[in-house]
């Protein structure tokens, strides 16, 4: 293992994408911050830019505005990069998925600039934290293996 | 209270049927006409007119505004609120073919101004004298012309292409979003 894959999965930076959310998985990853959940003890953070992170936390139907964006941000994150796909919108458009102003899914547009994207899905309407940081952890393992 | 005005037969009662009543002769079809609800439709030439009017009585609040894609072209409808009474009242303007055209009240009612600009981006509806028509809703690659809240819109095979992709396209979104649905 690489030193700075070593010391990568040991201080996970997030940074949170929003990219056609209806506010309500926001507001989950907001708690993950807070005492109960704790994602800090995990050396995870959130970080005002995506230049300082390694996780994107990205949540919503990724509409065709906010898709190049997220491309744009994808392409900012210093690579290796984790792409958590948070709720049924970031997986797959969710009830929105037949509406006039959706773009790719969120996993098609990464993938459409980075076949190679790291991308983990956490499915629920909200995902629950718990759910977050089971996927976070699954990220952590995975990063084992570069 | 119960008047009935000439050429209409829904009877005019109560607070909604006061207010229906002071606009007179705008009011060419009384729809609905309930103790806290009424709907009329108004003469489309004297929209500015009854903005004015009903934005003067006590207690009025534009609360918003709705666009319908019907046979003759676009109902604009005008919500009104009376919050002291608890009653909406709706005002009904047709946008007739083909020009699609009525009268803005954004002039005299700021509050009328985004609801406006988004009926005209997603139904077409075009509103003479506007003060600030640009696109607000739609983003920034969708084409000119394609409304998609009209009715002859389909969600799915009518969607524009997507922007293209930021970097060299591997893969091809459109495509894929045409297997898909």
């Amino acid at each position: 293992m690489a030193l700075t894959t070593w010391a990568l999965r040991k201080s996970l930076w997030v940074y949170h994408v929003n990219a056609g959310a209806c506010n309500n998985c926001d507001i989950e990853v907001l708690a993950l911050l807070t005492p109960r959940f704790d994602i800090e003890r995990l050396g995870m953070i959130l970080v005002g830019s995506p230049r300082h992170a390694d996780v994107l936390a990205v949540t919503g139907v990724c509409t065709r505005q906010t898709m190049p964006r997220l491309q744009e941000v994808y392409m900012q994150t210093p690579k290796p990069c984790v792409v958590l796909a948070i709720g049924s919108c970031a997986n797959a458009q969710g009830i929105f998925t037949e509406a006039y102003h959706m773009g790719a899914t969120v996993d098609q547009a990464i993938k459409a600039v980075d076949p190679e994207a790291i991308i983990l899905y956490v499915p629920g309407c909200p995902p629950k934290p718990e759910a977050m940081i089971a996927a976070a952890a699954k990220g952590m393992e995975f990063l084992k293996t570069l | 209270m119960s008047v009935t005005q000439p050429g209409i037969d829904t009877p005019l009662t109560g607070f909604v049927g006061e207010v229906l009543e002071a606009l007179g002769d705008l009011v060419v079809d009384i729809e609905q006409c309930g103790p806290r609800r009424g709907i009329a439709r108004i003469d489309p030439a004297r929209t500015i007119e009854a903005a004015q009017k009903m934005s003067a009585m006590e207690g009025s609040r534009l609360a918003t505004a709705t666009g319908i894609d019907v046979r003759d072209g676009i109902d604009v409808l005008y919500h009104w609120a009376f919050e002291p009474q608890g009653a909406v009242v709706t005002l009904k303007v047709l946008a007739a073919r083909p020009d699609l055209a009525v009268d803005s009240v954004a002039t005299v009612i700021p509050a009328a101004n985004w609801i406006e600009r988004e009926m005209h981006d997603l139904l077409g509806a075009n509103f003479r004298n506007h003060p600030d028509m640009r696109r607000l809703i739609l983003d920034d690659s969708w084409p000119e012309g394609v409304y998609p809240l009209r009715k002859s819109f389909d969600q799915v095979a009518d969607r524009p292409p997507l922007p293209p992709n930021q970097s060299p396209p591997d893969v091809d979104l459109n495509a894929k979003r045409q297997g898909r649905s």
